[in-house]
């Protein structure tokens, strides 16, 4: 398996183990716990039940409402509405809640990767003592093209590289899985751009690219 | 990015392709489309089977690049409807043809 791509995940899972910006290292594990339970879930719940109120899962170290968030987030993100993020950010404050996506959708790159290759994700690792870093830009201001606030200036960029900008750990994370699970993002306006000569054509990797986005109902 | 890339491939992409399956572009989409089906599905024998068919046209190696594609989609949707990323208003314009073949204009997550 390419060095870099297990170079990734293998940074991504760390990093679920240590303190973030808002959580720390216990929550964020919490957090991750509950967004694979949701993935591998034979029997998921629907989308308007939040798992805290069913006996799934009893969260010690996150509130009710966060493990909901990571719960519905990890399995029927397309069913995400902007009420549905003001009343859990409303809750738990608008960067935590940005850092809980990060960690959702970092387990689902990882804990996806594997089921899709044939192997077995790793078990997470000890959780890392120490408080939340507090990490974040100097500027944080509402965007247009985001329900959550990114960092300064906002939309000149597309929404899905500045949705994470207010958590730079955050963003860290998801675009150095981004650059070795798909493309590095100084190739991205490169149409026939390959990892390698035998692998993937651009194509072919946009044809799953947008079969995985189509089945999982993600309209952007 | 799949009809664009296709287009400079000299490969006119169906968009309605990524729905049906059929009159797919490309060496290896029949067996690619087959496998990203079966990632975001939940019936792991057909997944098992559906790898296996990548393996056999190409190789490990192109089923693992494949397989990170998948998995980073799999992230890039989550943290897109999440987040709320919405596209521009003239974007959305000029994509409204993809958007009529991929038939995503009614999904919850459009906004």
């Amino acid at each position: 398996m390419r060095k870099d791509l297990l170079s990734a995940q293998q940074a991504a899972w760390n990093d679920l183990a240590r303190p973030g910006s808002w959580w720390t290292a216990d929550e964020r594990l919490e957090l991750a716990s509950i967004a694979r339970l949701a993935i591998a879930d034979p029997e998921p719940l629907p989308p308007w039940v939040g798992v805290s109120s069913t006996d799934r899962l009893d969260p010690a170290a996150v509130p009710a409402v966060a493990a909901d968030a990571a719960y519905r987030i990890a399995r029927h993100a397309g069913t995400m509405t902007e009420t549905v993020y003001r009343s859990v950010a409303d809750e738990i404050g608008e960067l935590r809640y940005v850092e809980l996506c990060s960690v959702v959708s970092a387990v689902a790159a990882v804990v996806s990767f594997h089921r899709a290759a044939g192997t077995v994700p790793p078990p997470f690792p000890e959780p890392t003592a120490g408080e939340p870093t507090g990490e974040r830009p100097d500027d944080v201001v509402a965007a247009e093209l985001n329900w959550v606030p990114v960092a300064a200036p906002a939309d000149q960029t597309a929404a899905v590289v500045q949705a994470y900008s207010a958590v730079p750990g955050a963003m860290r994370t998801t675009w150095t899985l981004a650059r070795a699970q798909y493309i590095p993002e100084d190739e991205m306006g490169q149409p026939d751009w390959m990892r390698r000569p035998d692998g993937l054509t651009r194509p072919e990797a946009e044809l799953v690219a947008a079969r995985v986005a189509q089945l999982r109902e993600c309209f952007y | 990015m799949l009809s664009w890339s296709g287009d400079h491939a000299g490969d006119t992409v169906d968009l309605t392709s990524v729905e049906s399956g059929r009159h797919l572009a490309g060496e290896h989409s029949t067996v690619l489309w087959r496998f990203a089906s079966a990632c975001a599905g939940s019936d792991d024998d057909e997944l098992a089977a559906a790898r296996a068919a990548v393996v056999d046209a190409t190789d490990t190696a192109f089923m693992v690049d494949a397989s990170a594609v998948a998995a980073n989609f799999e992230m890039m949707t989550r943290l897109a409807d999440s987040t709320g990323a919405r596209m521009p208003a003239e974007v959305l314009e000029a994509r409204a043809g993809a958007i009529g073949a991929l038939g995503v204009a009614e999904l919850t997550s459009r906004r």
